[in-house]
């Protein structure tokens, strides 16, 4: 087995919100390694604080205790990737004016930066749509051109917030298809949260389960089957019932 | 009835319904000591101020002058309004600083300014427009600031990933996400500021539809005021077509047909 250094290295990290209702701790001493190219699930019942986890490794919140090392060193805004469970996408611009945003706020010249963006848009399978607008395509298809747009930033870690959620089922499980084989073609160092524990199994190398609020890390799985998995594959219920047995009921 | 049938009736009815208007005018303008002039008197009145000038201006100059009025003030109220109303929205300091006195101001009619801004500024072009001005900038300044407060918070920390600086998350984010609001305060704006102009013009001018209506009132002509009302109506509803056109056009994201 390769040893693979660690990204990102998460230590103790706490987040506790105080409104008028109270305080309500989130996150309470949570400390987990990502490592480089890894697909690492967060798995956790509903409301249990994983956005609020994936926002401070995003930088767009901070914790009140504890520290997250990045190998090389903290990226600057614009240099990690985020999916967003509700696309995001800016729905004045194209499908390509999305997914060139970054670059084009980075200051890349035109050429360069559609160039690239056009090799993420047919990476996700939106070749011969450019032109449309977010509001023209279907959810499985805003979601890709979420994918691409987080992967033109050209950063090496992508998190991503239960991408998947709002889809129907069946989007769901070809975005699945869609994500690995992306992945597979354009390695990157994922971290995926959901709340579905088949779609982490299906998905991560790795499976990190968290406890309803506050999140604390319960267990660690390492998902050892081969890809592409199988939903109805011996192994892979064994594990699915191992977990489900594990998870906090999410009320 | 089925629904092809329910369909048609949908466009009979207008008809039927300005159909029964005109008879009630008829109507009602028929007795001696009417004071109400029929449609074929307002129709005719219409037709001589088209070629026939008043004040030395046919029809399609007064409403021109009227229009440039508009035109102009708006101009201003756009660009104001759109930066005060994004700087409400955007900034705290900002917004502790002018509300208050935009709040204050806010409620004044447009109308109630009119004999202060002529004892300023006399009985030109100036002050009608500035009347206008301050009938069309507060709902831009209103829509914009809801337009921005209005942003899906989303979209705002989608830009921020994605590495814009403040600059840029509010000229390549925020902005462009407010447009679809600026647009609807700028249709409000121009209607209240074509009734603000007409307004202003019935106080004091010398050209322009509202200058006409009084020029009926003092010559008993109400031919010819009925004829003007119902000009203002017609060009206040060509420019919200035309507006509903150019939303369209500018913003095809939020508008336009989505195939």
């Amino acid at each position: 087995m390769e040893v693979r250094k660690n990204k990102i290295m998460v230590e103790n990290l706490c987040k506790t919100y105080h409104t008028n209702s109270g305080d309500h701790e989130v996150l309470k001493d949570i400390s987990f390694n990502v490592e480089e190219n890894e697909f690492l699930v967060l798995l956790g019942p509903g409301r249990c604080g994983k956005t609020v986890l994936l926002n401070i490794l995003a930088e767009l919140e901070e914790q009140d205790s504890g520290k997250i090392i990045f190998d090389g060193g903290r990226p600057e805004m614009g240099n990690i990737g985020l999916v967003f469970q509700k696309y995001a996408l800016f729905p004045w611009k194209t499908v390509m004016g999305n997914v060139e945003m970054s670059p084009k706020l980075k200051g890349v010249d035109k050429a360069t930066r559609q160039a690239n963006a056009q090799e993420y848009i047919d990476l996700v399978g939106l070749h011969g749509f450019e032109k449309h607008l977010p509001k023209q395509l279907s959810g499985g298809m805003k979601q890709r051109v979420g994918i691409a747009r987080a992967y033109a930033t050209e950063a090496d870690i992508m998190l991503m917030d239960e991408p998947f959620g709002a889809l129907d089922a069946q989007t769901r499980y070809s975005m699945e298809d869609a994500i690995i084989n992306i992945w597979e073609k354009n390695k990157r160092t994922i971290v995926f949260v959901t709340n579905n524990v088949e779609e982490a199994i299906y998905l991560g190398d790795r499976i990190i389960l968290l406890s309803s609020r506050p999140a604390t890390i319960k267990k660690e799985y390492k998902v050892d089957l081969p890809r592409p998995r199988s939903y109805t594959d011996r192994a892979f219920l064994e594990l699915r019932n191992e977990i489900v047995a594990n998870t906090d009921l999410d009320v | 009835m089925d629904s092809k049938e329910v369909k048609k009736w949908y466009y009979v009815l207008p008809i039927i319904s300005i159909l029964m208007f005109i008879v009630l005018w008829i109507f009602l303008s028929i007795p001696a000591d009417s004071m109400i002039p029929s449609p074929k008197e307002t129709w005719l009145r219409f037709a001589d101020i088209c070629v026939h000038p008043i004040s030395q201006a046919i029809l399609i100059v007064h409403i021109w002058s009227s229009l440039r009025r508009v035109l102009i003030a708006f101009a201003f109220a756009i660009f104001l309004g759109v930066l005060l109303g994004v700087g409400l929205g955007w900034s705290k300091t900002f917004y502790s600083i002018f509300d208050p006195v935009f709040e204050l101001l806010r409620p004044i009619p447009p109308i109630a300014w009119i004999p202060l801004i002529i004892l300023w500024c006399g009985i030109g072009e100036l002050p009608k427009i500035i009347i206008v001005f301050i009938g069309s900038f507060v709902s831009i300044v209103l829509n914009t600031y809801a337009g921005i407060k209005d942003i899906d918070p989303l979209i705002i920390n989608a830009g921020k990933v994605l590495g814009a600086n403040k600059r840029q998350l509010l000229f390549e984010v925020a902005l462009p996400a407010t447009i679809p609001a600026i647009l609807a305060g700028i249709r409000t704006a121009l209607s209240s500021g074509w009734m603000c102009v007409v307004a202003a013009e019935m106080i004091a001018a010398r050209q322009g539809v509202g200058f006409l209506i009084v020029q009926g009132q003092q010559s008993g002509d109400t031919a010819l005021i009925v004829a003007c009302m119902l000009v203002i109506g017609v060009v206040s509803m060509l420019m919200s077509t035309f507006l509903s056109k150019m939303e369209g056009v500018l913003c095809p994201w939020k508008f336009g047909k989505t195939k």
